[in-house]
């Protein structure tokens, strides 16, 4: 890729326990005062920490008062970056931009008021319900805004914020967008307190990262950043904060929760994200440190900040989390806007709460990097660095700039292939009347998987565990020193772990917010079954997780492309998996879309090895298909307030992206592998579609009337099934297309290999 | 060893930590190989106990954690009855 596209930041938003503007946050974080405080929003009384960093506002007060607190924090932030950056939501522009938001708990005050209700003896409201699934935010805050570009949701635990602004910077480079909103949102709530809480990894007192680090302060906020192209920016006179350079991903392969204590995923994810962005690490000048305030994490990042800038001299670090408090997915968006901010200003926030012999203890401990401590520094940065580290395992790193060097790429244009498949599918069963799974220990035992491994796993994990190790038995790759830095994981999921979900905060209804369970809650993270593969296979590279209904298993293979043609990974698993249990059965049955008039539920999980040529030939891999294209489209058109509607011109706009990027024509397409599921009314709105474009004679293959509506299942099975039939000389070409909410397409389309 | 007491920890241990009954016996070492029981579990095994038998196993030692059988012992040597 010889001509990057300089990607800058042109706007600002954000609210959290310091702050309800960007402004108002950085002057607290410069003046060191913290927004932790006795939790207001649910009882802890029986609890051995009852500190949190709450926002001071009202959900009831925020967007309208319309949204679960998660998304409404994301609009008011989203809001004030829009206005930051003059951008006119009235004008055509508004349909280019995109919005890219991380979280970790998605609705889970939503989750608590839907199970309290029923616990009460209600039936939960509709309202609540539709809030559940992080799915739905990204695509919340667009429509809110009549922002028409294409959304998705990050889901990597604690690392989901500044992924958010990695996979931004991505899309703008390989031509899928010139702007995005792109960052995190969480809300303060009982489920992750209780986890925590379980964990006991809550500081008893306010957190105090890189000092006494006895545990964290939960916090909440959101945190957005409008990412644009240089081009872009100077063509509508933007003001320009600084340029985000590149990014860095890895996985520690390791622990579900705890970090590597030999700090090896952090280093990797440290020199990625330098290395992408054609610097070296004596350049970086100031580092937002993840800074949890727990000992495992602490004494891993001293080790590898350390390590990783040995010989620098130059270096500075903070962690902002003494003041905010551990916000989790919104956490890494807020530190990259305080990133920014202090970039630009020339004024580094301290971490807070040292006394003077704390202050000594630290120089003991720091080497030779300056961790900034209770007051701001002020100096003259270029480059700087924001780090978040997530349960999983996830790793993931940005650097910003004030004037940056010519970016090197080592990546050049490449063919991708399907070299393997693996998957696992439900079979139907009139007791339950849906597809489900026929999994046992039995099942995983003829894989190598131990007991003592796999029943750590929730459903959605040992589906996502399965698939994925048949696709690397499929594809003849065993993962080993030489080659786990150069594997990547994309995972897609329409509903997440929402079993897991369900349970922990059942539990907590029933025994106290004092009572979660430490076992169960590691597995109510969506990224907790892309963590267990990485732990299983050992695979060390790019790992992500999203989350944005049922084409999350199509857009998997998108990222997974990109990553691939970004010189990240050679290789990328890419999959899409979606459990079915009775919760499930439960939630879609309330929803109204299960049963008579609706659809049959299914569940399973699909991975496909998505492989760059030259790895492929060198290892003599069998290739399924070619991918000749990957596009996502979205659009507002139609009623905003429904985020299940659906869109002609945007499915029309996914299919004419895909085909130009093939260079291909519609007559040139065999076979469409759609997203029908039994509702009548979306079967035949994509049947007319496609009509339209291809004419009458196109075959439509729909997956989901053999397997059910197994949701990013059924689209990564609809991918694999096309890569089978053309490899099996049935077709010579096709698409495989699947639709999320708040109107978002994606397509991919496969030739012969 | 209390029979009643050790069948009330393996149920809890089977259902909290998805550990299949068929595999584990009283003297089973729980954080052996074949079991698997790390620091995440041992907390949710004290949690258990402590539901179970308002036994506190906070001061327990790391041997009273290896099998059902040793933490019988533990629960019938401080349970107030």
């Amino acid at each position: 890729m010889p001509d990057v596209k300089r990607c800058v930041i042109t706007g600002l938003g954000l609210v959290c326990a310091i702050g309800n503007d960007a402004d108002e946050c950085f002057e607290s974080a410069l003046k060191g005062r913290s927004g932790i405080a006795d939790v207001k929003c649910f009882d802890t009384s029986n609890c051995y920490s009852h500190k949190g960093a709450e926002v001071d506002i009202a959900t009831g007060d925020l967007a309208s008062g319309n949204y679960d607190r998660t998304t409404a924090l994301g609009i008011k932030a989203a809001g004030e970056a829009i206005a930051d950056s003059g951008l006119n939501m009235d004008s055509e522009e508004a349909s280019e931009i995109g919005v890219i938001l991380g979280s970790c708990i998605a609705g889970a005050s939503a989750v608590e008021k839907y199970y309290q209700d029923k616990e009460n003896g209600g039936k939960g409201s509709l309202e609540d319900l539709k809030a559940i699934p992080a799915s739905v935010i990204a695509g919340n805050v667009a429509d809110y805004y009549k922002a028409g570009g294409i959304t998705a949701n990050i889901v990597n635990a604690c690392a989901a914020g500044t992924l958010s602004v990695a996979l931004a910077i991505d899309l703008i480079r390989g031509g899928k967008g010139e702007i995005f909103l792109a960052g995190g949102c969480d809300a303060f709530a009982s489920l992750p307190f209780a986890g925590f809480h379980a964990l006991k990894a809550l500081d008893a007192n306010e957190c105090s990262p890189f000092n006494h680090s006895e545990g964290i302060t939960l916090g909440e906020g959101a945190g957005v950043l409008v990412v644009e192209s240089y081009e872009h920016a100077v063509k509508r006179g933007a003001k320009i904060y600084c340029d985000v350079l590149g990014s860095g991903v890895s996985s520690d392969a390791y622990h579900i929760t705890a970090p590597r204590p030999d700090g090896e995923g952090q280093m990797s994810v440290i020199r990625r994200a330098i290395e992408n962005s054609g610097l070296t690490a004596d350049d970086i000048e100031y580092v937002n440190a993840h800074g949890t305030g727990t000992a495992k994490n602490d004494e891993a990042e001293f080790l590898s900040l350390k390590t990783c800038f040995e010989g620098n001299g130059n270096v500075t670090a903070s962690s902002t989390k003494s003041m905010t408090g551990h916000c989790l997915g919104a956490a890494g968006a807020i530190e990259a806007v305080l990133t920014v901010k202090a970039i630009t200003e020339g004024k580094l926030p301290p971490t807070t709460g040292y006394t003077d012999e704390d202050i000594e203890a630290l120089k003991e401990k720091a080497g030779s990097v300056h961790f900034i401590a209770n007051k701001p520094i002020e100096k003259d940065i270029h480059y700087a660095m924001s780090n978040s580290f997530a349960f999983g395992g996830n790793n993931a790193s940005i650097v910003f700039a004030k004037d940056p060097k010519a970016i090197k790429f080592n990546a050049s244009k490449h063919d991708l292939y399907v070299t393997g498949i693996g998957t696992v599918t439900g079979e139907y069963s009139e007791d339950t009347g849906d597809y489900r799974a026929n999994i046992d220990s039995d099942t995983f035992k003829a894989y190598g998987v131990k007991t003592a491994f796999l029943r750590k796993l929730d459903r959605l994990s040992q589906l996502q565990l399965l698939s994925g190790i048949r696709a690397l038995e499929d594809a003849g790759i065993t993962v080993n020193e030489d080659n786990e830095n150069l594997i990547g994981i994309c995972i897609g999921t329409g509903d997440g772990p929402m079993t897991e979900i369900a349970n922990f905060q059942k539990g907590i209804i029933r025994d106290g917010v004092d009572k979660g369970s430490a076992f169960a809650f590691p597995n109510t993270v969506y990224n907790a079954a892309g963590g267990y593969l990485s732990i299983f296979t050992g695979i060390k590279g790019y790992n992500v997780t999203i989350a944005n209904g049922s084409q999350s298993g199509l857009q998997s293979i998108c990222a997974a492309s990109g990553a691939i043609l970004f010189g990240y990974e050679d290789i990328m698993l890419a999959t899409g998996t979606d459990e079915c249990t009775d919760i499930d059965d439960e939630l879609y049955t309330d929803l109204g879309l299960k049963g008579k008039d609706g659809f049959k539920l299914g569940e399973g999980s699909v991975t496909c090895v998505i492989e760059k040529d030259d790895s492929a030939f060198t290892r003599g891999a069998k290739r399924y298909a070619k991918i000749c294209g990957f596009s996502s489209a979205r659009d507002t058109s139609g009623d905003r307030n429904d985020n299940r509607r659906l869109s002609e011109s945007a499915l029309t706009e996914a299919l004419r992206k895909v085909l130009a990027e093939a260079g291909m024509k519609p007559e040139d397409i065999s076979c469409i592998y759609g997203f029908g599921n039994g509702i009548g009314k979306i079967d035949d709105f994509e049947k007319e579609v496609y009509k339209k474009i291809f004419g009458d004679g196109i075959k439509i293959r729909l997956v989901k009337q053999d397997f059910g509506e197994a949701r990013a299942a059924s689209a990564s099975l609809q991918f694999a099934m096309l890569a089978r039939d053309i490899d099996e000389g049935r077709f010579e070409s096709g698409i495989a297309v699947s639709y999320g909410t708040s109107a978002l397409y994606s397509a991919v389309l496969l030739t012969k290999a | 060893m209390n029979n009643e007491i050790a069948e009330k920890i393996k149920g809890m241990l089977v259902e909290r930590l998805r550990i299949p009954a068929d595999e584990l016996e009283y003297d089973s070492e729980l954080f052996g190989e074949d079991i698997g029981l790390d620091s995440i579990d041992s907390i949710e095994i004290v949690v258990g106990i402590e539901n179970l038998f308002g036994v506190d196993l906070s001061g327990a030692s790391k041997e009273d954690f290896r099998s059902i059988e040793t933490l019988t012992a533990y629960v019938e040597a401080h349970k107030e009855d």
